[in-house]
């Protein structure tokens, strides 16, 4: 019998439970699933949800249709998504007014809606499955593989896709040290940056004095562009739950926390209904189907400071006390949370325990590079085409990312770089295209995997400004408590601030290079350690844009105002008299028939004509 | 010689020490009589590491680590460099941004000057409330000793800064002044108002009164240092207790009435 409040107390409890659900999902064939993650929401997906349900409510006793609100599936670009079962017909760009016709051709007549289908842009062919889709053909998808399918504000979804069994297997036939062990098969590494082993860390801490134990999932994702982990916990809360389940038997712990951004409402309130129903059915509490683990979670919202992503910031926050970290000479295994061996995870680490445990470590680690195994989620934005969550092999190169899934640069411009690790990691250049995604490549070329963002950059991207955006960001977020990050960022930033102003002189370049040094030597926590990466990458791949911003007064990219001029193109101007007329500074002169001009000393390079100009007669010079 | 387990040893620039477990780099370094700066570190608080001017190199094999001597807990033996190139180097490049940040302070220069630092080249881009530098130790002592936590550190980043909550001046401030004599750079100072009787806790304007001689009426100590002071101790000598509201000077002159009966001779 299936009802909500049925209460596990035996590791077969689960298994039979999940045979009956997904007899019963069988006898409604229909299913309409609306994708309700961040972008999708944004664009109003919510209320296209509200639809289907209104609609499959009228269509009476019998057809049955199931109307659902899924995660993210990642295509973000192309939101709001809705997939049609059967045949998992993928719409596009679903607006409110196309839900009648969906309903009414797809659902009940079973023909496709040909103008919802994804077009390649290049070939002009429509795609009717996802898979068919460039942008899903190249991923791999572990993570985020049952986001867009359950619903993630109901459990009984996430046990029909198989959650909870491979707690079940822990329970009923591993040793917390063949757990360990399974884990450390399959070579999975800390994806929240640091990319630590997680095996070690479960080991050190399983193997550390003192009691109780903590198991803590860090969800404070900072990185600016970054919704990887975001996703997860919107999409799919039960994975990240069921993995610290996993974590905690092997490590022995009783006591798990969430530290979430209070900034994710969503992920906030998804994982408390995911927590409530999880304590209900007997998976969180004590004496876990019917075995002596005892284990249950609580939620810390975090107060959004990125420093706060930082473990023993994190820890310090979770204590009530600022947000600020300490040093690790002793490591958090052994003297964490409150004092105690505290082993914590980013959300990603702890969404793939789970899938190892049920395929086992060798099939995790026959995926990827020989350092770096499984997949990775990415967050890819910026100027490619199609932007959104994709999760690909480890190995994978950059290239494949950005011209594959990415579909390449939007508007026809060239490609300059890619920005990976967030904040704290680097921009690789266009040589560096076939350079293989992991832990140790990136590394090497001066950035970082960081916990997966991604930013793409197109020609029209000033790099100094790149490096002074996050140099800038960083130095907000600094938490003050050592002097070199706090002191150190600040003068960069001013050094920056002076070279994009065109007050750069000889000498700037290295005097960063040295700040970086001292920084990266002596900061406290790995957010000063690290926050000069944007500044070494940019000088290590684009010094010449540094030495045309300091030597020349110049600004390649046309981006760093004051060091470029506008003029008019003789040619192309059609003498409509636009840009004289919003010239705020009456520099334009030109009469009918005439090609206008600026006058330099006049303007005040507001950008105005640039913008105005109908027929891009207005260049950057 | 103990039994167990041998002591681990630190060899500091060349220099062996044994250290109990646990102990730091720094411990060890002054057993070793070798010199290493310090600012945010005070042996009666905490170590908080955040100065970062006690920079030190720790031997890793292969490559040599930074890390910060006031903290470094020993737990076996260790090889460590404080005057070699890289530790100098940073150990500077710490105090130059320091200098920038806080210009005119002359204990500060002074521990430059002792490091070979003569100079900052870099510009004062930050606002230091009176060339605070904030290493945290006022915070410190009037949490971890004094008990009375009435000032912190508010804002984040460029923004931090020492203050008393919602900077206003604090109605937890004794008046001890622990928070001044433990300042290692002169930014908080100690004011006497004579016409107030009150003693002011600079620049977070907290006052407190003063108790003030009973004989001559000069101000001696903040009233609640005294209270708290007494509240701390068992005393049954009612004769001491009002001694405590005489001023030292006046407080020996009357010891001295006293035993002015009394003879005192050298014994053979």
């Amino acid at each position: 019998m299936i009802r909500a409040s049925t209460k596990f107390t035996s590791t077969t409890d689960i298994e039979r439970f999940a045979e009956a659900l997904r007899g019963r999902a069988g006898r409604a064939p229909k299913v309409v699933r609306v994708c309700i993650g961040t972008g999708c929401a944004a664009k109003g997906s919510r209320r296209i949800y509200e639809l289907f349900c209104e609609a499959a409510k009228r269509c009476g006793q019998d057809v049955r249709v199931d109307a659902k609100c899924v995660g993210c599936h990642g295509f973000c670009e192309c939101g709001p998504i809705v997939v049609v079962e059967p045949g998992g017909i993928f719409y596009q760009r679903v607006e409110e007014p196309d839900v009648a016709e969906v309903f009414r051709e797809t659902v009940l007549g079973g023909r496709v809606v040909q103008r919802l289908l994804y077009e390649d842009p290049g070939t002009g062919k429509k795609a009717e499955k996802a898979d068919e889709i460039p942008f899903y053909k190249v991923q791999e998808r572990i993570v985020l593989g049952n986001n867009g399918l359950i619903d993630p504000t109901k459990i009984t979804d996430y046990i029909a896709e198989g959650g909870y069994s491979a707690l079940a297997k822990v329970i009923s036939s591993l040793t917390p040290e063949e757990v360990v062990s399974e884990v450390e098969l399959s070579g999975l590494r800390g994806r929240g940056g640091g990319g630590f082993p997680t095996a070690r860390k479960w080991r050190s801490c399983r193997e550390a004095e003192g009691l109780p134990k903590y198991v803590i999932c860090n969800g404070d994702e900072g990185d600016p562009g970054a919704f990887m982990d975001r996703s997860i916990m919107e999409g799919n809360p039960h994975s990240v739950i069921e993995g610290m389940l996993i974590g905690a038997y092997a490590i022995g712990s009783e006591q798990g926390y969430i530290y979430v951004r209070n900034e994710y409402p969503l992920a906030v309130e998804h994982l408390r209904t995911a927590i409530l129903q999880a304590r209900e059915m007997g998976l969180l509490g004590q004496n876990i189907l019917g075995s002596p683990f005892s284990f249950d979670i609580r939620i810390n919202r975090g107060g959004g400071a990125f420093v706060c992503g930082e473990s023993t910031a994190l820890m310090a926050s979770l204590e009530g006390r600022p947000g600020e970290p300490r040093a690790k000479y002793i490591h958090t295994v052994e003297s964490g949370f409150r004092g105690k061996p505290t082993n914590l995870n980013n959300v990603e680490t702890w969404a793939n325990i789970p899938q190892i445990i049920n395929h086992g470590g060798e099939w995790f680690a026959g995926i990827g590079t020989k350092e770096s195994k499984g997949t990775k989620v990415f967050s890819l934005v910026g100027k490619v085409k199609n932007t959104g969550l994709v999760e690909v092999p480890m190995g994978i190169t950059l290239r494949r990312i950005v011209e594959e899934i990415g579909g390449g640069i939007a508007g026809g411009k060239r490609f300059k770089a890619v920005q990976t690790g967030g904040p704290s990691g680097g921009c690789i250049p266009a040589e560096h295209l076939d350079a293989r995604v992991d832990f140790d490549e990136l590394t090497k070329l001066g950035s970082m995997m960081g916990s997966g963002g991604m930013i793409v950059m197109d020609e029209d991207t000033c790099m100094v400004r790149v490096a002074k955006y996050f140099t800038n960001f960083l130095q907000k977020e600094s938490c003050g408590k050592c002097t070199p990050c706090r002191e150190g960022l600040s003068q960069m930033l001013y050094i920056l601030e002076r070279i994009t102003k065109g007050e750069g002189e000889v000498g700037d370049v290295e005097e960063l290079e040295g700040l970086a040094d001292l920084l990266g030597g002596t900061a406290l926590c790995a957010l000063g350690k690290t926050a000069a990466n944007p500044i070494l990458s940019t000088i290590r791949y684009f010094r010449d844009e540094y030495d045309a911003h300091i030597k020349e007064k110049r600004c390649p990219a046309k981006e760093c105002r004051g060091l470029f001029r506008y003029e008019i193109d003789p040619e192309a101007c059609t003498a409509c008299g636009i840009c004289l007329k919003n010239c705020p500074a009456d520099a334009i002169t030109g009469e009918k028939k005439v090609p206008h001009v600026i006058n330099q000393e006049k303007c005040t390079l507001c950008g105005m004509c640039w913008e105005k100009c109908p027929f891009t007669a207005v260049l950057k010079i | 010689m103990r039994k167990g387990k041998p002591l681990p040893t630190v060899t500091i620039d060349g220099c062996k020490v044994e250290v109990e477990k646990g102990e730091t780099i720094l411990d060890a370094a002054k057993k070793a009589g070798v010199w290493i700066p310090t600012l945010c570190y005070h042996p009666a608080v905490s170590s908080d590491a955040s100065c970062r001017i006690c920079m030190v190199e720790l031997d890793r094999g292969d490559w040599r680590q930074l890390v910060t001597a006031c903290n470094y807990p020993v737990r076996r033996d260790i090889v460590v460099y404080v005057s070699s190139e890289g530790a100098q180097q940073a150990r500077r490049g710490v105090m130059e941004l320091l200098l920038a940040r806080a210009p005119d302070s002359q204990e500060l220069k002074a521990l430059a000057e002792r490091m070979g630092v003569k100079e900052t080249h870099y510009p004062k881009v930050t606002e230091s409330q009176r060339n605070c530098i904030l290493c945290g130790l006022c915070v410190q002592v009037c949490e971890e000793i004094i008990g009375q936590a009435a000032i912190g550190f508010a804002g984040r980043g460029v923004d931090r800064v020492v203050a008393a909550p919602f900077r206003q001046p604090s109605e937890d401030c004794i008046g001890c002044g622990a928070c001044a004599a433990i300042c290692p750079v002169g930014t908080i100072k100690v004011r006497i108002h004579e016409d107030e009787q009150e003693v002011e806790i600079s620049p977070f304007k907290s006052r407190a009164k003063l108790l003030t001689c009973e004989e001559c009426g000069a101000p001696i100590i903040s009233m609640q240092v005294s209270e708290q002071a007494l509240g701390k101790v068992e005393v049954n000598c009612e004769e001491f207790r009002e001694r405590v509201r005489l001023c030292p000077k006046c407080r020996r002159s009357q010891t001295a009435a006293l035993l002015k009966a009394a003879n005192f001779c050298k014994k053979e």
